[in-house]
């Protein structure tokens, strides 16, 4: 009996040792990192989370993906409600919204290595990933809002590259009599946050500006460069010249039609309209500098951010890290690969000059063009509350431009729920 | 024999558990609703003060209220009896015995069991302005010269957004009134006859009456899902163009996800939970005391 005791004892001992040691194997084995993105490419996503998985034993990567319309509301939600979220894709326009909610972790602060890729990075990209001082990211890819035309309509039909609004409206009715019915396509969804950056591009290239140093609203001035060109979209409109669609995904097919001529996107869309394999009029499709008196544009960065409660733990901190220092950082192999394979820009300064990189662009832009408006582009004005403000102005925007409401009800109204706003946030 | 003291054993801890799960998941949320709704709970500002009836007052006079208060009001009282009658003339067509009945039976029902977002889908495949079929198909029989605008034209997405939901809820209405057709003697169908009686008489004297409760139920029923209808609208239209398709519902979302303003967010939450009540309070004083069978 009491051998049997022993026995029994033995056994259960065996089985917690067993177990403690199996759970603290487990503990130590795998970390699984909860990655939210928007669902651009989820394909090459993918591919790149495997690459990192192989070289990372320990560490796996649960992708998590959202349409773009909705991705802003939803990490707030995943926010809100503490779902487990380690890594995000970030904007330069909601970071300080969500750095200020302490949503996101000071990057530079808790990984101070993150500095050494500042001297590597364009500064209009590093400034959209920075808030209060501190780098909060590395760039998942930096772009721009730009102005892009059917080269080879413009020249069968004799008509000039535009370089100001009122270029392209004339070149619109010429167009127009000639049988295009409505040449200028409009991306239009008062539901995308590039909506109202869209409209900032080409107030920008107008020489124009939303604000002011103290943050004072400009806009409804209607001697502002911003009032003119929403004036300018209504007539567009108004007048049979300009056709609506609801995201980029439907306008590069639109232009593809041969329906359109002009249209004004994120840059990367070029790379999709010049590709043979998926666009039936591929290499008619050019960029020039946003059309007005500066030619300037609206430049962005979105990034890779680490989130407060992944920052929390220590462990899942290094394997955060580890993840956005690939996807990033390290020899930017994610960032060619995103450079070649689907035009997105960069702000990584190695990439300027892989030669890599400066083929594969060659085939649907012209680099120099490129780096002409990049030198010139311009960060939006980013504060705790613009994002907030945006999805408000984003309505009347949509509004005004179909002649809905008019172009001073709407600049009036966005103005004053700026001021109130700013008063909330800053207290003045 | 069970008696009855024995009935009366334990009734506060045999309905303790579900009361507990309907406070968990419904008195509690409603609660702390209300709650919300009477403080600034703003995501980026400290603290929460008690606000009263600010958040209230500041949807009441926000620039997008009277014109979602008028959107949802008009897509209710166009939808819900559109869905009424449209399933009580699917039901009278189901219930014709025609060959493969069972088979169109089925069919029927699939748009209620679609999720909004992808019947919100297959009506943009219709609707939409550049490359819908609707626009190619009026352009190739030669109604049109140009593509309509369907979506972007704010009085036509008006319309399209009632079209589609009405689409997805007709379905369940239709099989409600089929129950209730199919329980209407067919005698005094053929007694109408002989007397002479037309279609109409028939379906005013003998049919209505019989299933006018049910009717009334999915008028009700049909009047909340419109005031609370989010999805097909939003996946179609996103509230657009402008405000033209924007609904009360949307703000609970936009004020609360887009705006972080979870006490507005809140506020025009029980503002719709008040306008349901007022929906349903005057359905109800409208219908004859009788519509149930009471006398």
């Amino acid at each position: 009996m009491k051998r049997l005791s022993n026995l029994w004892f033995v056994s259960i001992a065996l089985v917690i040792a067993t177990s403690t040691l199996g759970l603290s194997a487990l503990a130590q084995e795998d970390i699984t990192l909860n990655f939210t993105v928007w669902n651009y490419s989820l394909e090459t996503i993918q591919d790149n989370i495997r690459i990192f998985e192989e070289q990372n034993p320990g560490i796996k990567v649960n992708l998590i993906d959202y349409a773009w319309p909705d991705y802003h509301d939803t990490i707030v939600l995943r926010f809100r409600s503490g779902t487990q979220t380690d890594i995000i894709y970030s904007g330069e326009d909601w970071l300080p919204e969500w750095a200020s909610a302490g949503w996101l972790a000071p990057l530079e602060e808790i990984v101070p290595e993150v500095a050494q890729y500042k001297d590597k990075t364009a500064s209009y990209a590093v400034n959209d990933m920075t808030f209060n001082g501190t780098l909060y990211g590395l760039s998942y890819y930096a772009d721009l809002i730009s102005f892009q035309f059917n080269a080879n309509l413009l020249e069968e039909n004799g008509i000039p590259v535009p370089q100001s609004w009122e270029d392209v409206r004339q070149a619109a009715e010429s167009l127009q009599a000639a049988g295009i019915e409505k040449p200028f396509v409009y991306e239009y969804d008062q539901e995308l946050p590039n909506f109202y950056s869209a409209f900032v591009a080409q107030v920008y290239g107008r020489g124009g500006q939303m604000f002011d140093g103290e943050l004072n609203p400009v806009f409804n001035d209607p001697q502002s460069e911003a009032f003119k060109h929403l004036q300018w979209l209504q007539d567009m409109y108004a007048d049979g010249l300009m056709a609506l669609e609801t995201h980029e995904t439907k306008v590069v097919p639109a232009m593809n039609t041969g329906r359109h001529a002009f249209t004004v996107l994120f840059n990367y869309n070029l790379a999709a309209l010049n590709n043979a394999a998926t666009s039936a009029l591929a290499g008619d499709f050019a960029m020039t500098p946003m059309p007005g008196d500066s030619h300037s544009t609206y430049g962005f960065a979105k990034f890779y951010a680490m989130t407060a409660e992944a920052a929390a733990d220590p462990a899942r901190r290094e394997a955060a890290w580890k993840f956005i220092e690939f996807m990033g950082g390290g020899d930017y192999q994610v960032a060619k690969r995103w450079a070649i394979e689907k035009g997105l820009g960069f702000a990584q300064d190695p990439l300027f000059d892989d030669p890599d990189v400066q083929v594969a662009w060659s085939n649907w832009i012209d680099p120099a063009d490129f780096k002409e408006q990049a030198q010139i582009a311009q960060n939006g004005t980013n504060t705790a509350f613009t994002g907030i403000w945006s999805a408000y102005f984003r309505p009347l925007l949509a509004k005004a431009i179909v002649g809905d409401a008019s172009v001073q009800e709407v600049m009036d109204s966005g103005a004053e729920e700026w001021l109130s706003l700013r008063s909330q946030f800053l207290g003045y | 024999m069970v008696s009855q003291q024995q009935h009366r054993r334990y009734p506060i801890e045999w309905v303790l558990p579900v009361l507990f799960i309907v406070f968990l998941f419904t008195l509690f949320p409603v609660a702390h609703a209300l709650w919300t709704s009477l403080h600034r709970v703003m995501v980026l500002l400290p603290g929460t003060p008690f606000v009263g009836l600010g958040n209230y007052r500041n949807v009441l006079a926000s620039d997008y209220f009277l014109v979602a208060l008028t959107n949802t009001v008009r897509f209710t009282l166009f939808s819900a009896p559109l869905t009424v009658l449209i399933g009580l003339g699917v039901a009278q067509v189901l219930l014709a015995n025609f060959p493969g009945r069972m088979i169109v039976r089925s069919v029927v029902i699939l748009p209620w069991a679609l999720p909004g977002a992808i019947t919100a889908f297959l009506w943009m495949w219709i609707f939409h302005p550049s490359w819908g079929i609707l626009n190619l198909v009026l352009l190739k029989i030669g109604l049109i010269d140009s593509y309509i605008p369907w979506l972007t034209d704010p009085d036509l997405a008006k319309m399209i957004v009632i079209v589609a939901h009405t689409w997805t809820q007709y379905p369940f209405a239709a099989v409600l009134l089929m129950a209730a057709l199919g329980g209407v003697d067919q005698q005094l169908y053929e007694a109408a006859k002989m007397d002479g009686a037309s279609g109409w008489q028939r379906f005013r004297f003998i049919t209505f009456p019989q299933i006018k409760a049910i009717i009334v139920i999915l008028l009700v029923f049909n009047v909340l899902v419109g005031l609370t209808s989010y999805d097909v609208t939003y996946a179609l239209t996103a509230g657009g163009p402008g405000d033209a398709t924007i609904l009360l519902s949307f703000n609970i979302w936009r004020e609360s996800f887009s705006r972080l303003n979870f006490g507005n967010g809140s506020a025009v939450a029980f503002i719709v939970v008040l306008l349901s009540i007022g929906f349903l309070v005057a359905i109800l004083r409208a219908l004859p005391a009788d519509i149930f069978g009471e006398k």
